[in-house]
């Protein structure tokens, strides 16, 4: 079985570590190859190499400089033309990216790949041509089989990610990695900047003795906060 | 319950805001109802009208809820294929439903479910999507929205002019208000060829103690790590009960399999905002706050008196939680009677 995993930029997400690592396990008992791909800016060339120097065989960076302005619609697009024709019975990404936060990407991309999918996954298995996926859900961790081809998106709570070893890096280090020059497909939505967000009202420390403590507690929640 | 009918009269395109309600129970989520309370104000400010959409063999019977909040229009497809959350028919149902409405935008809870779909649903569909926002506006020519980025630490002023956008908002961010309206409920047509799934649910593994829905709770007692061990869960557990409490944790206890994977609260877990919120042994990482920060009053228990949580604590008790506990679950059991 083959595996894909996009990681983030810069710094390798949390999450997309995960899906490295969950990608070497599946494929460590047949031998099948790990392939990665990252779009993001020349800059992010060192978060490849930290991926390829956990274990994975190939990686493929599509360059974009300006990767700011390019949000999860623009970034599903480009990487959907690079899987465009690959093949891979797998595709994994992680769940969100650690900085904005959208979680968007994966199912998008799954979409216009037209493949079946399922996110925050916190565990997998294969069994025969499917994937048996474990999913954080709302009430609950659901258990889905897809068939393969497949895409899934990966929680940081799958798996504790490998510190990649010595050997492992310097044979990163030996390993191509192809690059293409990406143009960036309009994005649908713009960020104008940012701003802190709103502080709490200070609130009081309490301290001595423990009694006196959860009595002070108890007063305040009844007449300050009126809650109990 | 009124009559569902099947032809409407004509809706102009762009007339209107939908809300994707998540059913939960029997009943429709408080998250979704925060929503629809946003975009029932945004709808009036704006001129449009407000719809709503439930899935599942109990829509029908939601319906009336959804118009208590001011639903003109309320979607229904029935199918019982939808009464467990699985992508594929969820994503065929609401495009459908999205289809038919032709709204402004489409709004909903960010719960898990809603994340699991909303990226695809925007790829089908041809939307801009505003994910997990704090807040949301429109304008004439915009959907503007502030989303938390970096853990929470900053709120990102994001926009979009597209003319269809899908918002999901953080749960806790609006208070849930009925206005109600005098609605109509629609049934909307749906075919689903299991042929064509490609994917299936076999089962929903829920832990023993999710009795209480995390983030709907007006009470959350959340541990962390300086709940060490089954005789703090034990106290966790009793604080809970007394206060009629959901459970939550810091990712820690969730690693440490002290607690489900279900109760974790943060960046990657559930975003929660009750009214009182207990975080005891948490020293409150960024990570943790992200998903716990707007709570309306926060009491910490932790004996590092230089822990993080108690920058954001309304009350801060500086103390071992295996000493505070006990004396706190007595005090609470003799003030709640």
């Amino acid at each position: 079985m083959q595996a894909a995993v996009q990681t983030g930029r810069m710094v390798l997400n949390a999450y997309d570590a995960s899906a490295v690592e969950e990608a070497l396990v599946l494929n460590a008992e047949n031998g099948d190859p790990v392939d990665l791909v990252l779009v993001g800016p020349s800059t992010a060339t060192e978060t490849i190499r930290k991926a390829l120097a956990m274990g994975a065989s190939d990686a493929t960076h599509l360059i974009l400089e300006n990767a700011e302005g390019a949000d999860s619609h623009a970034i599903s697009a480009l990487l959907a033309s690079h899987f465009d024709g690959h093949g891979y019975d797998v595709i994994l990404t992680g769940k969100q990216s650690q900085d904005t936060d959208a979680g968007l990407a994966g199912a998008m991309l799954a979409e216009r790949l037209g493949l079946p999918y399922a996110t925050n996954a916190v565990g997998l298995r294969v069994e025969g041509d499917s994937l048996v996926v474990t999913r954080q859900g709302d009430a609950g961790q659901e258990i889905i089989v897809l068939e393969t081809p497949c895409l899934v998106t990966c929680s940081n709570d799958m798996n504790n990610p490998r510190i990649p070893a010595l050997k492992g890096i310097m044979a990163a280090k030996r390993k191509q990695i192809a690059t293409e020059s990406a143009a960036a497909p309009s994005a649908r939505t713009a960020v104008a900047g940012t701003v802190d967000p709103p502080g709490r009202e200070p609130g009081v420390k309490l301290e001595g003795e423990p009694e006196e403590l959860v009595a002070d507690l108890i007063r305040r929640l009844n007449t300050e906060a009126g809650v109990l | 319950m009124p009559d569902p009918i099947h032809s409407i009269e004509p809706i102009d395109l762009m007339s209107s805001i939908l809300v994707f309600c998540s059913v939960q129970d029997g009943r429709i989520k408080r998250s979704s109802l925060e929503a629809m309370t946003r975009a029932r104000d945004v709808a009036s400010g704006a001129g449009l009208g407000l719809s709503a959409v439930l899935l599942g063999s109990s829509a029908h019977d939601l319906a009336g809820e959804a118009m208590s909040y001011g639903a003109q229009h309320v979607y229904v497809v029935m199918d019982r294929v939808l009464d467990t959350h699985l992508n594929a028919p969820v994503l065929s149902a609401l495009e459908s439903v999205v289809r038919e409405a032709a709204p402004r935008m489409l709004v909903a809870a960010s719960t898990e479910s809603v994340k699991d779909i909303l990226g695809a649903l925007a790829v089908r569909c041809d939307a801009a999507v505003l994910p997990d926002v704090a807040s949301f506006a429109l304008s004439a020519d915009e959907v503007s929205c502030q989303r938390p980025v970096m853990a929470a630490k900053k709120l990102a002023n994001t926009s979009s002019t597209h003319s269809l956008v899908f918002v999901s908002v953080r749960s806790g961010s609006y208070e849930a208000k009925q206005a109600p309206a005098d609605g109509t409920v629609v049934e909307v047509a749906f075919t689903f060829d299991d042929a064509t799934l490609r994917q299936t649910l076999k089962e929903v593994v829920t832990t023993a103690g999710d009795t209480v829905d995390l983030s709907e709770a007006q009470v959350v007692v959340a541990a962390g790590r300086g709940v060490r061990d089954e005789n703090g869960r034990a106290l966790v557990q009793e604080l809970a009960e007394i206060t009629g409490a959901a459970i939550g944790a810091s990712r820690a206890v969730v690693e440490t399999g002290l607690f489900p994977a279900t109760a974790q609260i943060g960046q990657t877990g559930k975003v929660v905002s009750p009214d009182l919120y207990f975080a005891v042994g948490i020293s409150g990482a960024v990570q943790h706050t992200a998903g716990m920060a707007n709570s309306r009053i926060i009491v910490a228990i932790n004996k590092d008196p230089d822990a993080p949580i108690f920058d954001i604590a309304t009350y801060g008790l500086v103390g071992d939680c295996f000493t505070i506990l006990p004396l706190l679950n007595a005090a609470l059991r003799d003030a709640m009677n």
